[in-house]
């Protein structure tokens, strides 16, 4: 049994290895584990347990793809007629909820463009395409359109411990803005997602490296401050790219260059972060509407035994 | 009216009374009650206006009538009589004919006088003085040991709860006692089922006190990053542990030991670290803001320990960690609290008042140093105005804490209730 154990712990740090954000791969891997271990083996032979452990594996893989369509059951129940709905970047469960709201009453969507990777596009295409009235807004505008809003709705990549979420950067702004703004802030995630992490800060999570938001180990104080190191900037304009201007002479150009950092730029950068439980109003699960202390409560009646 | 004025009034309304019932000692039992309840309703009617927080005037009114209280004694003591306070430990004599077991009394004076401090030392002490009396048990005749030990037991517990009131841990870990000694099988003879029971409270101590802390340094440990400094308050002894235990493992911390008269427990926990090479800062509770206010970038983590947690999450300790947690939680330093699973306590309490113990100054180092404690306390004559107020404890609420560390995991602080669920009780 321990050997069995350790093959399946050797097998999810295999997996988790290959990808860089690993947090969701996580979740399921220890659940599964967890699903092993407390396993009742009242079966005559090792063969029949596996047998009965990988049937019962499928049947929940099969049974976990229904989840979303019950979350998306739930949550209809919050989205009023008329109500406009801010999300972050794209989120499979999210859009099955706002396909499914569409039938039934008038929805219209915010989606943040969620950069670097741009996901927030691919949001606005599928709902475009299904008919919902959607717009894209820069990352940098969430505070600008908020007031506008009646419920934010995010999915997750983890609901952690504390009860608190992890997501793609910016849902974290995203929670702080809704609450000052007094907007409810909803999490949806399928209780495969549940995960007893508990980071005590953003720096406190797995995805946190050292290079994470680190600057640069060799900053040189260019001799001649007129000219800037054109090196970390790749610039989309029409015209050929000139040497970039200092901070004065930028307030005059007229013509509409867009910046955009570079490769290395962005590795320094988070690709996921985490909100706390008392920012979250509600967490929508298959396993029920809870609120975030009642995540940490399932989460501990599980893992804790 | 001005609350001054008003008490005046009272003042002169008491002394009034005072005089009559010095004249008509007849009217002792009803008659002093009738007037003291006359008493207590003009306090009432004369207050109703001033919303005073603590009910001042009124519970002393009240506490008038029972005459139990001296009413000539300092109101401090009459507002907090619901405390326990010391009193020195009774002699060897019970009113029932057991006399208290040696161990106990011994037991008893190191409460009465400090020298045995904490939750977990205080429950580890107790149980093996209870270990040595059930030892010297011997069931009398006409009666069984799952009967009758429990009785023996009795006025032993009472001389200790005499010397200071009782702790949760200890609380927790007689009534598990108390439930192995009724689950003895009366068939076995007298010395097997001794052994069988000191056994049972070896176990309790090895796998709730000792194993547990032993799971929470290492929950702890990976909370806690090399180069951190970690900033605890007063001497916790599951603190100590996880911060030997992080410097065992060869992460580089420094430590922030925040300290507190008049137990200056502080003071011991700084020198086992400073003895383990662990560079350290001390200072008191009183700089604790400024030094936040300036400093707050540097601290990581903010370690506390518990004497008992309730199922609200919210955490009894030493007094002045309520304060510690709170200041952390404003400069949104993560507070965790090291806490084993014994010490949990299924009350709800909604403030540090309602249950709490006042220490008494005399035992305490006298600081500074200079100044003996008896010339603080050659203040405290019958008609002085001066009155010291010393609570060990106060009550730190769940969303000042960021987790608990337990033996079962990390957790945050709403989910204390769920533990004795899932620890299968």
């Amino acid at each position: 049994m321990f050997e069995l154990m350790q093959a399946l712990r050797d097998g999810a740090n295999a997996l988790k290895s290959h990808y860089l954000n690993s947090i969701s791969i996580n979740a399921g891997c220890e659940l599964f584990i967890e699903f092993v271990r407390l396993f009742p083996h009242e079966t005559k032979s090792f063969d029949d347990l596996k047998v009965e452990i990988g049937k019962q594996g499928r049947q929940y893989a099969k049974e976990a793809m229904s989840y979303r369509s019950k979350i998306a059951d739930l949550a209809l129940g919050f989205i009023k007629d008329g109500s406009v709905i801010l999300t972050h970047s794209y989120s499979r469960v999210v859009m099955q909820a706002l396909l499914k709201a569409h039938k039934l009453k008038r929805i219209s969507v915010y989606v943040t463009e969620a950069r670097p990777r741009g996901l927030g596009v691919k949001t606005y295409e599928a709902l475009t395409a299904a008919g919902i009235p959607c717009t894209i807004v820069l990352d940098s505008a969430v505070a600008y359109v908020m007031d506008k809003v009646d419920i934010v709705l995010v999915g997750s990549e983890a609901v952690v411990e504390s009860g608190g979420l992890i997501n793609a950067v910016g849902s974290n702004q995203m929670a702080i803005i809704a609450k000052a703004a007094n907007v409810p802030f909803y999490a949806m995630a399928e209780s495969y997602k549940f995960h007893s992490l508990f980071p005590l800060s953003q720096y406190d999570l797995p995805t946190h490296t050292p290079n994470t938001l680190a600057f640069p180990k060799h900053s040189v104080r260019p001799a001649d401050l007129s000219v800037v190191r054109p090196s970390t900037l790749s610039v989309h304009t029409n015209p050929p790219p000139s040497p970039i201007r200092t901070s004065t002479s930028l307030a005059a150009i007229h013509s509409p260059v867009q910046f955009s950092m570079g490769p290395d730029q962005t590795k320094l950068n988070p690709e996921v972060d985490y909100t706390r439980p008392d920012l979250i109003s509600l967490v929508f699960s298959d396993v029920g509407i809870l609120t975030p202390d009642g995540v940490s409560q399932y989460l501990v009646g599980m893992f804790a035994g | 009216m001005t609350r001054a004025e008003r008490r005046e009034l009272q003042e002169k309304q008491r002394a009034a009374k005072k005089e009559k019932e010095a004249a008509a000692p007849a009217g002792d039992g009803a008659g002093g009650k009738g007037k003291a309840k006359a008493g207590a309703s003009s306090a009432k009617a004369t207050t109703s206006q001033n919303a005073q927080p603590s009910g001042t005037p009124s519970k002393d009114a009240g506490r008038d009538a029972p005459g139990s209280q001296d009413p000539d004694g300092p109101r401090g003591q009459r507002i907090f009589s619901h405390f326990g306070s010391q009193k020195p430990p009774s002699s060897g004599k019970t009113p029932s004919s057991d006399p208290i077991h040696p161990a106990v009394i011994r037991l008893g004076l190191q409460f009465s006088e400090f020298k045995i401090v904490g939750a977990n030392a205080r429950c580890i002490a107790t149980l093996t003085a209870l270990r040595n009396v059930i030892q010297d048990y011997s069931t009398p005749a006409n009666t069984t040991l799952s009967r009758h030990l429990e009785k023996h037991l009795g006025p032993q517990i009472t001389h200790l709860v005499s010397a200071r009131p009782m702790a949760v841990t200890m609380g927790n870990a007689i009534r598990q006692l108390k439930k192995y000694i009724s689950e003895c099988d009366i068939d076995l003879p007298d010395k097997d089922a001794k052994d069988l029971l000191c056994d049972k409270i070896d176990t309790y101590i090895r796998d709730r006190i000792v194993l547990a802390d032993q799971v929470i340094v290492e929950n702890a440990v990976k909370k806690i990053n090399d180069g951190d400094t970690v900033l605890t308050y007063a001497r916790s002894s599951a603190v100590q542990k996880i911060l030997l235990g992080a410097h065992g493992e060869g992460k580089n911390i420094s430590v922030v030991v925040v300290d507190s008269r008049p137990l200056l427990e502080g003071k011991n926990l700084l020198s086992v670290l400073t003895n383990a090479g662990i560079p350290c800062t001390y200072m008191l509770l009183p700089s604790l803001g400024s030094y936040l206010s300036s400093h707050s970038g540097n601290i990581s983590s903010v370690l506390l320990g518990a004497h008992s947690i309730h199922a609200d999450g919210a955490v009894f300790s030493r007094s002045g960690t309520a304060l510690v947690a709170m200041m952390a939680r404003t400069h949104t330093i993560p507070v965790l609290v090291a806490c084993e699973t014994y010490k949990f306590s299924e009350a709800v309490v909604l403030d540090g008042f309602t249950k709490n113990e006042l220490g008494d100054l005399s035992v305490f180092p006298p600081y500074p140093s200079v100044i003996p404690n008896s010339k603080l306390l050659r203040e405290r004559s019958p008609n002085s105005k001066l009155e010291l107020f010393n609570p060990l404890y106060d009550l730190t609420s769940a969303k000042d804490i960021t987790a608990v560390v337990t033996e079962v995991g990390i957790i945050p602080a709403s989910s204390i209730s769920l533990i004795p669920l899932a620890l299968g009780r």
